[in-house]
């Protein structure tokens, strides 16, 4: 076989999965187009996907989609930022104070699996019905995976890397800022992804639930009004800005940690 | 390409004929055994020695009956075999005991899965066990014992099925020359007790001459038979005669002969990374 | 065994209840932010000893068992056959993987739709919920089997009902656990914020029926109850896989 041939053969076989996935559902939007069409589906349950694809545009002229997104990325960026400043410093004080995370880790761990979210109610009274609320779900909720990946980086810095400072005489100050905080960098960056994810899951769904904000509240709207076709399309747009949103994330984690 | 069949032993339990295995890789074809040929006598000891890339774990999956796509047959006391068959048990090269089962559920079970009853096998696993060594470790679990104890344990499991032949793929390769000496003490024990009929594939010279019969040694890919050598070396054997001068002088000619295949191996690797470098620069 | 850690943890519970009460009298919140530890004490034995609390309580238990039966069972059927076939997961699991930390509960005005406004489509959010992080997680442990093990099985010629009882699923027990209690959390998370928003049975509605009266003693006594719960809930499936603490990923 010749070489062009074999390499044809393998770049077929490399696309082959992801056309067949994405083959699929387009298969399948053509079949609930049919269903629906022919009256099969109820169209007051699910009207065809063409109405749906046609009422995009409206959505994002008429809804603002662009100002919504807007509202929503500053709340997720904002919440970002603080779980950043105060997950990793919050890591960093328990890993250095060991007392304090034996004690704690295992709590900021059961906190990781409890319902936050449904503390809404209560970040309402607390913050008023605005955007506060919203950012502060978002980074309560996500605070916890940025705690504990930091702890983890730190404390998982191999032991020959910790002795090589040691040899060096390096004060606590140098050990932790020369060696310590870069080993752990890998593992912080996992920690503030997870929480980002975190975040903008609740944000999205504290929007929704107390219909304020951008993009959660546009469903909420429109599922309200009845509009059918609109509410499918804002869905659909909500899922497409966080897809996006965890594919940057991913790409921006693989830039900043090339050798891996 | 394969010859005329060779004459094999009329008592042969083992017949491997005119195995080859080719794969097609980015770079072309390439033959990672050819026209093997040999057999195995009952109750002998055979070791397959050879360097890396002579294809001694393709011959391993392929006797084993875990690899398909070759020419040429297998077969075992006259039938070919076409799947892992029954009479062969093999042992493989890296950890393979069960972490979640203890040791006695480990080494009872190829007896599980035949429906053999639950005291019988129970029993069965413990004779195993008490075989191997680890009399007393039978309700701990693998995670609690050393890399050789766990190797005893997938030994003593392979045994528990009975096999004809046993097929072992460089079982002691991942412990230290200390651990793996003694070892071999034991599996020379165990078979010289139960007249196992047995296959080793390994890369350890000291090790193939302190256990076997004969060595076949390998050429380096494409792999084909070198040259079997008759170990007469007294038996019983113990590790202790590894001192001795005819070992010594066995393990000379082996060397000789690998030395010659390993270096061809060495400049292939060399001439292979060069070259991939090159490409991707 | 009173030991240092025991001591601080006593002693930071001890502070913050007693931060909390300080600013429960302070007047600094508006009223009831921040009810006293008393009137806490009080809702939540109102709470535990009101009949109506419980029939609540199980209304929600069945939504979310029978959410994680059966989002639990699809995505490990899923998560078989993904994490058995490259072919398969290349062309599919990368829905799965993104579409996974989407928020769901965008999609309950849909499922309101499709079945009604009954526990159904609690039942059916929480589903939806709990099948991503199932699925996902199988998939990846079947992956991560130890390929040793699976020739192992195949040299001692076990058929596939054998390989799979005996085989596979032990191999995946940790993966498989860790995928149902996070399906369970997500599963619970999406039963109640689903009830909070339409519902007029299950701890999700008496929460926010106790926010609209601003009974915020009750509401807290019935966030601590859940807290609680969810927390206890998450350990017991650890432990019952052979997982000890939650620090296991």
């Amino acid at each position: 076989m010749t070489a062009s041939a074999r390499s044809q053969r393998s770049a077929a076989r490399d696309y082959a999965p992801a056309v067949t996935g994405f083959g699929m559902l387009v298969a399948f939007l053509l079949l609930m187009e049919l269903l629906v069409q022919t009256g099969l589906v109820n169209r007051f349950i699910v009207p065809p996907p063409s109405e749906i694809i046609a009422s995009f545009g409206r959505v994002i002229v008429e809804e603002h989609v662009f100002s919504r997104f807007v509202l929503t990325l500053t709340e997720c960026l904002t919440a970002g930022v603080m779980l950043t400043i105060f997950g990793v410093a919050g890591g960093v004080i328990m890993h250095r104070f060991q007392l304090l995370q034996q004690a704690c880790e295992t709590w900021v761990a059961a906190m990781a699996s409890a319902p936050i979210v449904l503390m809404y109610p209560l970040f309402l009274v607390i913050f008023g019905r605005n955007s506060w609320t919203i950012i502060m779900m978002g980074f309560i909720s996500a605070l916890p995976p940025v705690i504990l990946k930091t702890i983890e980086g730190i404390s998982g810095t191999r032991r020959v890397l910790v002795n090589v400072g040691r040899s060096f005489n390096l004060t606590g100050q140098q050990q932790f800022w020369k060696i310590l905080f870069p080993a752990a960098l890998p593992n912080i960056f996992v920690g503030i992804r997870l929480g980002l994810i975190f975040a903008l899951i609740n944000i999205v769904g504290v929007e929704f639930l107390i219909n304020y904000g951008g993009l959660g509240q546009l469903i909420n709207d429109l599922a309200e009004r009845y509009d059918l076709p609109g509410t499918y399309a804002a869905i659909c747009f909500v899922i497409l800005v966080s897809v996006l949103f965890f594919m940057t994330l991913e790409k921006i984690e693989r830039w900043l940690r090339p050798i891996d | 390409m394969p010859a005329s069949s060779p004459a094999h032993a009329d008592n042969a339990i083992l017949v491997v004929d005119n195995i080859t295995m080719r794969f097609d890789t980015s770079e072309g074809a390439v033959f990672a055994v050819d026209d093997v040929s040999f057999d195995v006598k009952p109750g002998e000891f055979l070791s397959v020695i050879g360097p890396s890339g002579c294809g001694k774990s393709t011959l391993f999956n392929v006797i084993g009956g875990l690899l398909g796509n070759y020419q040429g047959a297998v077969s075992v006391t006259g039938e070919t075999i076409s799947g892992p068959h029954k009479s062969i048990g093999m042992v493989f090269q890296e950890e393979s005991t069960f972490p979640w089962r203890s040791v006695t559920d480990n080494v009872a079970f190829p007896l599980e899965l035949i429906g053999m009853p639950k005291e019988t096998r129970i029993e069965r696993a413990k004779h195993f066990i008490g075989l191997v060594g680890l009399a007393g470790f039978e309700n701990r679990y693998p995670g609690e014992l050393s890399g050789g104890m766990r190797q005893r344990v997938s030994l003593a499991r392979t045994l528990a099925s009975e096999p004809k032949i046993l097929l072992m793929d460089e079982p002691f390769a991942a412990l230290d020359e200390q651990t793996r000496l003694l070892l071999g003490d034991k599996v020379l024990q165990i078979q010289q007790q139960l007249k196992q009929t047995t296959l080793l594939i390994t890369h350890n010279i000291t090790e193939a001459v302190q256990m076997s019969d004969r060595i076949l040694v390998m050429t380096y890919r494409p792999g084909k038979v070198k040259r079997i050598v008759n170990i007469d070396l007294p038996r019983p054997r113990t590790s202790e005669i590894v001192s001795s001068e005819a070992f010594g002088r066995y393990v000379a000619q082996i060397w000789s002969d690998l030395r010659e295949e390993a270096s061809r191996g060495m400049r292939d690797e060399d001439a292979q990374a060069l070259h991939h470098k090159g490409a991707s620069a | 065994m009173i030991n240092q850690v025991t001591l601080l943890r006593v002693a930071i519970i001890l502070s913050l209840l007693a931060i909390w009460e300080f600013l429960s009298h302070s007047g600094w919140l508006y009223r009831d932010v921040v009810p006293s530890l008393l009137s806490i004490g009080h809702a939540l034995l109102g709470l535990l000893s009101s009949p109506s609390y419980y029939f609540n309580l199980g209304v929600t238990a069945a939504e979310v068992a029978t959410a994680l039966a059966i989002g639990g069972a699809s995505g490990i059927a899923f998560g078989v056959v993904l994490g058995a076939n490259r072919f398969l997961a290349r062309a599919y699991e990368p829905y799965l993987y993104y579409l996974g930390p989407t928020p769901k509960i965008i999609f309950f005005p849909i499922l309101i739709m499709w079945f009604g406004v009954g526990p159904e489509s609690k039942i059916a959010l929480g589903t939806l919920s709990c099948f991503f992080p199932v699925a996902l997680s199988v998939a990846a442990g079947m992956r991560a089997i130890d390929k040793v093990l699976i020739r192992v099985g195949i040299s001692f010629r076990a058929n596939p009902w054998q390989m799979a009882m005996k085989i596979y699923l032990p191999a995946m027990r940790h993966p498989i656990i860790n995928g149902i209690r996070l399906g369970l959390g997500v599963a619970l998370i999406g039963t109640l914020l689903a009830e909070t928003k339409l519902s007029n049975k299950g701890i999700g509605f008496l929460i926010i029926q106790a926010y609209s009266i601003f009974d915020m003693p009750r509401m807290y006594a019935m966030l601590i109850v859940l807290f609680v719960l969810a927390i206890g809930a998450n350990g017991l499936v650890g432990r019952l896989g052979g997982l000890h603490g939650i620090k296991q990923q």
